[in-house]
């Protein structure tokens, strides 16, 4: 067998659950991993109704020949965003790195099956739009039957160049990160900086796009969509090849994409070794000398572990202090602007006042902090050192505690500052700015229970990589995606009930509901830690 | 025949101290070299360069005329590495990950059948083999990991505390089947901190402190008629008394 596919099947192997459920007893594990399954598939279920209605919505105004063109920048953003965020993970610094190495395996090959397994993991994602896409494509335009085959085909490869892209951006950061000797700090503070930059560049990008002003918005978008086509070729071959059946720009898709493929690794597979020795290794200087320590409460002390855990992991960093980052920026920016560029940069074409957004601005915020809930994956990430906490005189109850106030000391400070800042520039009341740091309180209070709920009842143990547990983990998709998609939902309803009702009254409302879900979560992590004990 | 050469190898990891320095090894085909040192001394971080895994700029290394830095794959084949705690695919079941190796070195299905069963028969894991490592008690694990080194045969063995986590029968087999080794003209490059096992075990040893070889040669030439226990320490303190009167 070729060994480029052994290494591959293995590494897919290795992680599979189905391998897992195939050889193993437990029927606790067992209805685990049907249950992870069956979550997972709701998530994917999800995903293609947003997509079809998407796409539903380009057909009934008679912009369906713009789908394939959405589908496959849709599809690129994401592949990219998301493979920024797992490079670090994936192809570098992984736990069987000396396992591997050691055999007859050369450094590119070990890079290139880590990037394909990487994709493959990621696929369904994808593949859960293109698909959803592909039929609400079909129902509003007379494509020909090979249109089908080809919008399959083409969906595998149209992830291929963009997730290249974000993972040589990764190698790069990665390389230059290893000539220092804190690694892992340069590593975090590019890796931030750089998605920073992409951020900045998507709403320079849209705003310079969205410059002609259209009044009717899925026009817009179809707009925005078609000039990034333009610039982006690959979407455009995508399009090019479903639309107009165009051979041509089918074989530049694919054979781009093996020619990158084939280039990255060659480039990558000669820095290989170097950048993983220097990430492996850790520099001690071996000058300490013993100093006063200081005594911490139980709980405080399992928030402490949990900090150390957070700052000791460029993944766990980058995925968990994203939205503390960006929330941090934004409510700068709205300090220096003001509210209403916000609102002007965000959603461009909406009819939305700053009186009328105001309503949403814990919701806004707690889009980005409620995110990612370290209580999600925390519970997973104790992986190997799992028998410390459970030797240990803890009280599942204490521990649980522990990692729920960390969360809490992580998100809190940050919901504040940019409350605060959102208010300022908003002009709100101080009655306003009270009820909305109190409902930004309640909010993170739930994410935090919940997120912990998630963890525990998802707790996996036994991965091979943290990302594993961090960005793919069943525990994080399960409290992330209904979350969000609540979130979005509770910001349009907010600014919909506001205009009808006194917002205040809505508030607290929410307050009182946001309250009640986090007693309810927390309940129910305290009855999960009783049945644990 | 010299299997494995290292020559003046340095490693420092950032601006800080050298964790091995100008290392000057040589394992001859047959030979069961011991490599011991304290913790921290610098053992790991040698081995793991010798089976081309941590990467390195200073000095050089060669297994069987080889050299790790330029010919890294044809060091691979040859060379069977178990490291101190082995971190294998813990969702995979143990003959999962045997065929795996086998399959990397592209050993054959009924060679690798006789081999896995010899071995597995001998570590009393084949009953174990079909369930998921991630079951697996550490002495397990490392038992698959000493099988899947076995597997194909190798020119030079190097192992990183192999004894740890192994039941004292499992310990007696190692030592068993890295004497069989030796005699049909395996190198064995090991390190320790069982300095028992190290004298009954080894021809040859090296003495490794904070980097530097302080020490090397046969077992008789070193002792010199003590225990090897005796001579570690002793070798170890007279390093560091001088290092101190330098230092004053």
């Amino acid at each position: 067998m070729n060994k480029n596919i052994l290494l591959l099947k293995t590494l897919l192997l290795s992680t599979s659950q189905a391998n897992i459920y195939k050889h193993c007893n437990d029927k606790k594990k067992k209805g685990k991993i049907t249950g992870g399954y069956i979550g997972v598939f709701c998530l994917y279920a999800m995903l293609m109704g947003y997509s079809f209605f998407m796409c539903m919505g380009y057909g009934k105004v008679g912009l369906i020949d713009s789908a394939p063109i959405l589908c496959a920048l849709t599809i690129s953003a994401l592949s990219f965003f998301f493979t920024v965020f797992k490079t670090n993970g994936y192809l570098f610094n992984f736990k069987e790195y000396d396992m591997l190495m050691s055999l007859p395996f050369e450094p590119k090959t070990v890079a290139a099956c880590k990037f394909l397994y990487m994709y493959i993991k990621s696929l369904p994602w994808y593949l859960s739009i293109s698909v959803a896409m592909l039929i609400g494509y079909s129902m509003f335009s007379d494509a020909g039957v090979i249109v089908y085959p080809i919008w399959i085909i083409l969906s595998l490869f149209v992830p291929v160049i963009p997730m290249l892209f974000a993972s040589f951006i990764g190698f790069l950061i990665a390389k230059f990160s290893s000539g220092f000797k804190k690694t892992k700090i340069v590593q975090t503070i590019l890796t931030f900086a750089f998605v920073i930059l992409c951020f900045t560049l998507r709403f320079i990008t849209e705003k310079f796009f969205r410059d002609d002003k259209v009044d009717e918005t899925l026009e817009n978008i179809s707009k925005t969509t078609a000039s990034i086509g333009k610039i982006y070729f690959p979407a455009r071959w995508f399009s090019d090849a479903i639309v107009d059946t165009k051979i041509s720009s089918m074989l530049l898709l694919v054979g781009l994409s093996a020619v990158l493929f084939g280039v990255l690794f060659a480039i990558v597979g000669r820095s290989y070794r170097s950048i993983n020795s220097a990430m492996k290794s850790h520099a001690a200087a071996k000058n300490y000398k013993m100093t006063t320590q200081k005594k911490k409460s139980l709980v405080k002390a399992i928030a402490f572990k949990e900090f150390k855990r957070f700052t000791g992991s460029t993944n766990y960093l980058v995925n968990g202090a994203m939205g503390e980052v960006l929330v941090t920026i934004i409510g700068f920016i709205s300090l220096i602007f003001g509210f209403d560029k916000i609102i002007g940069t965000v959603a461009p074409s909406a009819p939305l006042t700053t009186q009328m957004m105001e309503p949403a601005i814990p919701f806004i915020i707690y889009f980005f902090l409620g995110m990612m809930a370290t209580t999600a994956c925390s519970p997973s990430l104790e992986g190997k050192n799992y028998w410390i906490v459970q030797s240990l005189p803890i009280e599942k109850k204490t521990l649980y505690k522990g990692k729920m106030l960390f969360n809490m000391y992580l998100t809190v400070p940050f919901m504040i500052f940019a409350t605060i800042c959102f208010c300022i520039s908003a002009q709100a009341s101080v009655t306003d700015l009270i009820l909305y740091l109190i409902l930004g309180f309640t909010l993170l209070c739930f994410s935090t229970a919940w997120g912990c709920v998630c963890g525990i009842k998802h707790m996996r143990l036994d991965w091979e990589n943290d990302i594993e547990v961090i960005k793919q983990g069943t525990a994080v998709a399960i409290y992330l995606f209904p979350n969000m998609f609540v979130v979005m939902g509770l910001v349009v309803l907010s600014v919909a009930l506001g205009t009808r009702m006194d917002h205040r009254i809505l508030t607290v409302i929410m307050i009182f509901v946001s309250s009640v879900l986090a007693i309810l979560s927390y309940m129910r992590v305290m009855s999960l830690c009783r049945k644990a004990s | 025949m010299s299997m494995l050469e290292i020559k003046n190898y340095s490693k420092s990891y950032g601006e800080g101290k050298k964790a091995a320095d100008n290392v000057s090894i040589t394992v001859e085909s047959g030979d069961i070299y011991g490599f011991i040192g304290h913790n921290g001394a610098g053992k790991s971080t040698t081995i793991r360069a010798v089976v081309g895994v941590l990467d390195f700029t200073e000095g050089e290394i060669y297994i069987d005329g080889h050299s790790v830095k330029t010919e890294s794959m044809e060091c691979k084949k040859i060379t069977a590495y178990i490291p101190d705690n082995p971190d294998l695919y813990e969702n995979l079941t143990g003959i999962q990950y045997l065929n795996f190796v086998a399959d990397v070195f592209d050993i054959g299905a009924a060679e690798r059948e006789e081999k896995i069963k010899k071995y597995a028969d001998k570590f009393e894991i084949t009953n174990s083999l079909g369930d998921l490592i991630s079951s697996y008690s550490h002495g397990m694990k490392q038992k698959v990991a000493i099988i899947s080194a076995l597997i194909h045969d190798p020119k030079l063995l190097v192992l990183d505390e192999p004894f740890v986590g192994l039941d004292p029968k499992a310990t007696f087999i190692l030592k068993e089947i890295m004497h069989e080794m030796c005699d049909k003209g395996t190198a064995i490059f090991f390190s320790t901190h069982v300095l028992d096992v190290a004298e009954k075990l080894c021809n040859k040893v090296a003495i490794i402190k904070q980097g530097k070889i302080i020490a090397s040669g046969t077992m008789e030439e070193l002792t010199e008629g003590h225990s090897l226990e005796e001579t570690f320490l002793e070798t170890a303190e007279n390093i560091q008394a001088s290092k101190e009167d330098d230092n004053e």
